[in-house]
């Protein structure tokens, strides 16, 4: 492992999608079994960070280290065979397909340990019980918290190392926001390390141990739920409009 | 009429298969491959070279195909990779696969010479009676190939994880590659098995042809045309329903119209289906297909 039992180390990540970055000089770390969230507005690039880690951006420069291994040159397909997987903005599910198929794609890198993909598509139903009721039904006729679900369950399902998850929170009822953040805690509970992704100050401070604040592309400032709940409104306002 | 219909069947099996071909490729990467007739063209003129050279016509027949598949793997990789790699969202890949297939289509000229060669008849010199119509045994041969492609492909597509990786790779590339998928391997291996099946169309309609380096072009439209017809790119087994359509409208115009009509009726038939279904006449898209909603108890 990595110093300090860091399983994630991210220096000096710069990266975009054109011939502009959108972020610059990212440096973070996430400590095995710990929840971290960016916090930040629109736009300020949390998303692009998460891309990052998962190898998605095309230009990118930095070094990500998951675990004991330098991924910065792995491919996406590589970085998500057991390092990351990731629960994207919109959740992005396979539309046509069945949520169990959604699920068991999650594992295509396990195709090969049938019982070991049971093993996690048992504990993902565990999570989220009805899953396992809708499992023959088409992804897209579920609702959204119900699509969340199946979007973090296809994540657990690749069993990697860090997971990461793009504003979960987003576009839910106030009701399935809860199911997911207590599904969140519950996965803290089984040793899970986490990178969350939020805009909902509220949810990421249910979740996480610390927080990093995005603004304009760059951290700027690191802090923790327990200063956000004194200093709440100030911070808000000093970053996230 | 029963023989009509029986020509036409046959014929548009070749043409059905011709078209899966060309949609599953499209189906997977969102690319229409239009060296795809090369491909049809290749196997023909691999079995026709061996069987010239002494050669069992069935060893031929095995290793035409395969010389397509390669093909289409090499298709991918110099017509369409490097195109998508450099903008997913480019069109590119409509000059780079044409391009592809004039290039090889002139290769094997210059190889192997532009004349036309004959090709063995295999079964086609077994002629079986049904009633008044006669069809011979390469015709049943390729409906029966037919039948069996389009049965293999939806077990693939909907029973495999390999089937659903690919409709997964088809919805959105990216998001199989972040659960683990290599989609490179699955775009190749989809261009592959095109290049296979327009390699198996192409010996089994051989023996009532000649191999000639320049015949895939013609091919190629027709195997479009099924495609888009059928509604191919929403599901390929639709594009062997629609080649099995295109064969009896151009055999039937042959019969009832006159030669020539063959070749200009089933576009007509193309664009008043598109108008009608634009995504095919075998796709959700047609009214008669549609899902209706249950009725009120």
């Amino acid at each position: 492992m990595s110093s300090a039992n860091n399983i994630l180390e991210v220096s000096s990540l710069a990266g975009g999608y054109g011939r502009f970055d959108v972020v610059r000089n990212i440096t973070l770390r996430l400590r095995e079994g710990e929840a971290v969230g960016l916090l930040g507005p629109n736009g300020a690039g949390k998303t692009t960070i998460l891309r990052g880690i998962m190898g998605l951006l095309k230009q990118r420069v930095g070094t990500i280290r998951i675990g004991d291994t330098d991924v910065t040159m792995f491919p996406t397909h590589r970085i998500a065979r057991g390092y990351a997987a990731i629960a994207p903005e919109g959740r992005r599910l396979f539309a046509d397909q069945t949520v169990e198929d959604n699920l068991i794609l999650g594992a295509w890198h396990r195709r090969r340990e049938p019982q070991r993909v049971q093993a996690l598509l048992d504990s993902v139903y565990a999570l989220f019980p009805v899953l396992r009721e809708y499992r023959h039904r088409q992804s897209s006729f579920l609702s959204g918290g119900e699509q969340q679900m199946v979007a973090i369950g296809r994540m657990l399902m690749a069993d990697p190392l860090i997971l990461l998850l793009d504003e979960p929170s987003i576009g839910l009822s106030p009701v399935a926001v809860d199911i997911v953040v207590k599904a969140l805690i519950e996965l803290r509970r089984r040793g899970a390390s986490l990178l969350l992704v939020e805009q909902r100050v509220d949810v990421a401070a249910r979740v996480c141990d610390r927080l990093y604040v995005i603004s304009g592309g760059e951290i700027v400032e690191e802090t923790t739920p327990e200063v956000v709940g004194r200093e709440g409104a100030e911070l808000i306002n000093k970053y996230l409009g | 009429m029963f023989q009509m219909m029986l020509s036409g069947l046959t014929i548009g099996a070749i043409y059905g298969l011709l078209g899966m071909a060309l949609s599953i490729s499209f189906y997977v990467t969102r690319v229409i491959n239009f060296a795809q007739g090369q491909m049809l063209m290749i196997a023909i003129i691999v079995a026709a070279c061996l069987s010239e050279a002494g050669f069992n016509p069935w060893l031929g027949v095995a290793l035409g195909p395969l010389a397509a598949c390669v093909l289409g793997v090499a298709s991918y990789f110099i017509g369409v990779r490097p195109i998508l790699k450099a903008d997913r969202f480019s069109f590119g890949w409509m000059v780079s696969t044409l391009g592809f297939g004039l290039v090889v289509e002139n290769a094997i000229a210059y190889a192997v010479g532009p004349r036309s060669r004959g090709f063995p008849p295999l079964l086609n010199d077994i002629p079986i009676r049904l009633g008044d119509a006669v069809i011979t045994g390469q015709q049943i041969l390729a409906l029966l190939v037919a039948a069996f492609a389009v049965a293999a492909l939806e077990f693939v597509r909907k029973r495999t994880l390999f089937g659903k990786v690919g409709m997964a790779t088809a919805a959105d590339p990216e998001m199989a590659e972040s659960i683990g998928a290599n989609t490179m391997i699955v775009s190749a291996v989809t261009f592959a098995l095109s290049g296979l099946i327009a390699g198996i169309a192409g010996v089994l309609i051989a023996p009532r042809t000649f191999a000639n380096p320049y015949l895939g072009g013609t091919f190629n439209t027709f195997g479009f045309v099924a495609m888009m017809i059928g509604g191919g790119p929403e599901n390929p087994a639709n594009a062997m329903y629609g080649g099995l359509l295109l064969g009896v409208l151009a055999e039937g115009a042959n019969s009832y119209i006159n030669s020539q009509a063959s070749d200009w009726f089933p576009f007509l038939i193309l664009v008043l289906v598109l108008i009608v279904t634009p995504r095919g006449l075998f796709s959700t898209s047609n009214p008669l297909f549609r899902p209706r909603p249950a009725r009120p108890a």
